[in-house]
């Protein structure tokens, strides 16, 4: 890989791929691209590129498994051999088992649990190319799929991250900036009701840059979820100019 | 408080978690859900707001979830069959085909209001079976065929596999001539 760089930030704020401290990268969103799942939907996030597939509900196999009060979620990251610089092996590491864990308990509050007992919601989240921030946009595409298979759901749960980069607070980190930066705060809201669904912090942080950096991604949610709602609405608009 | 809910109308196309208006002004309805007085949106759907009724709720638009519910009509296809009991893999709920297949069982005392010797008289492993859900008790979806509508749809020859023809002897199978029973809807082979 090219060298360290020496300046993650230079004298006039300005970040190594040309952004603000409070700007995000580049995101374009599709749903429904996957024929074969019930709904789906696929993010690019900077240079990011991430596929999310929903099944369900469905009967649980094996049986045991099943709730017989409500619908269980199985949620499963995975990264693509690919996806990455040096090839990462196909198996599941400890760190997707534990992004698996994150995904599911963020979508989670999300969805109406007990309108289905004894089913499965299955959500399978591929992360073809990673570039930090891929459980944020994971959790982003995760919930446009299963909006978009028909499950009810309270709200559409959008993720962001913010961090600590050479002592400023930076929205939306990129791979180098997590590596080298000083802190990560990722974070997943449900806009509407406004409730956090998940709020990690990797690295140290003062209560009033913690306190920054909440704010800042909670911002970075809200101009994320306007991109994923424009998105869901897009796709049903032009299902409904096919059919006149 | 504010007079952003009070501008609502038909028609208008909604996400989930999409604010409707608050419960002192509407009655929430299908589609909608309520949490601290305030209507929601639960699925992607077009709202339909009745002003006589004050009534406020979403059509979904999207296929929507089906899971077999109680009193629902299914098909599904005849995966075993022992001397009382049959399993099936539904496929299809209402008008809805599921993405996946539920498993029911139809026991030979739901089968018809006459009294039935054997499963075995009914139906046969492939065959297509339509059937009400009549409980999802015990982990299990139990089925019923116990109405002239209800009953094998499609039925194939346990010899040759070709589709039989319901003749007066029974089911009539054209290609070997063999001679099976089934339980068959009104509308077989329709």
């Amino acid at each position: 890989m090219n060298d360290k760089p020496e300046k993650l930030i230079d004298k006039k704020g300005v970040r190594l791929d040309g952004r603000k401290p409070d700007e995000l990268r580049p995101i374009k969103i599709d749903v429904g691209v996957l024929s074969n799942a019930d709904g789906s939907a696929y993010i690019e996030h900077g240079k990011n590129k991430i596929l999310a597939g929903a099944y369900g509900p469905r009967e649980v196999h094996p049986k045991h498994l099943a709730l017989q009060d409500r619908m269980l979620l199985r949620c499963r990251y995975h990264m693509a051999p690919f996806s990455v610089q040096e090839r990462k092996s196909p198996a599941p590491s400890r760190r997707e088992v534990e992004l698996s864990k994150v995904i599911r308990e963020s979508l989670e509050p999300s969805i109406f649990m007990e309108y289905y007992p004894r089913t499965a919601l299955d959500v399978f989240v591929e992360v073809l190319q990673a570039d930090g921030g891929t459980r944020c946009a994971s959790i982003t595409a995760a919930a446009l799929a299963v909006a978009d298979a028909g499950i009810p759901m309270r709200d559409i749960v959008v993720a962001c991250a913010a961090g600590k980069v050479e002592d400023t607070i930076v929205l939306d980190l990129m791979d180098e900036e997590d590596k080298l930066g000083s802190a990560d705060v990722p974070l997943a809201l449900m806009p509407n009701l406004n409730a956090v669904t998940l709020l990690q912090m990797d690295g140290i942080l003062t209560v009033e840059e913690f306190e920054q950096a909440v704010n800042l991604a909670i911002e970075g949610c809200k101009k994320i979820s306007a991109i994923q709602k424009e998105t869901l609405k897009a796709k049903y608009v032009d299902v409904k100019e096919v059919e006149e | 408080m504010n007079s952003r809910s009070s501008d609502q109308k038909s028609g208008q196309l909604v996400l989930p978690g999409e604010r409707l208006g608050v419960i002192e002004e509407f009655v929430p309805n299908a589609g909608t859900y309520v949490e601290n007085g305030v209507i929601y949106s639960k699925v992607v759907g077009r709202t339909l707001v009745d002003f006589s009724s004050r009534r406020v709720s979403v059509h979904p638009l999207n296929r929507g979830a089906g899971v077999p519910k109680v009193g629902a009509t299914v098909v599904g296809q005849v995966s075993g069959v022992q001397n009382d009991t049959a399993n099936v893999r539904i496929f299809k709920v209402g008008n809805k085909e599921l993405s996946g297949v539920f498993t029911g069982v139809l026991h030979v005392s739901d089968v018809a209001m006459k009294y039935v010797e054997s499963m075995f008289e009914v139906c046969k492993a492939g065959d297509i079976l339509r059937a009400m859900v009549i409980s999802d008790k015990n982990r299990t979806y139990h089925l019923s065929t116990k109405d002239k509508e209800l009953g094998v749809v499609y039925a194939f020859c346990t010899n040759c596999g070709h589709m039989l023809e319901l003749k007066r002897q029974g089911m009539h199978c054209q290609n070997c001539g063999r001679i099976e029973k089934r339980k068959t809807a009104l509308d077989y082979a329709k």
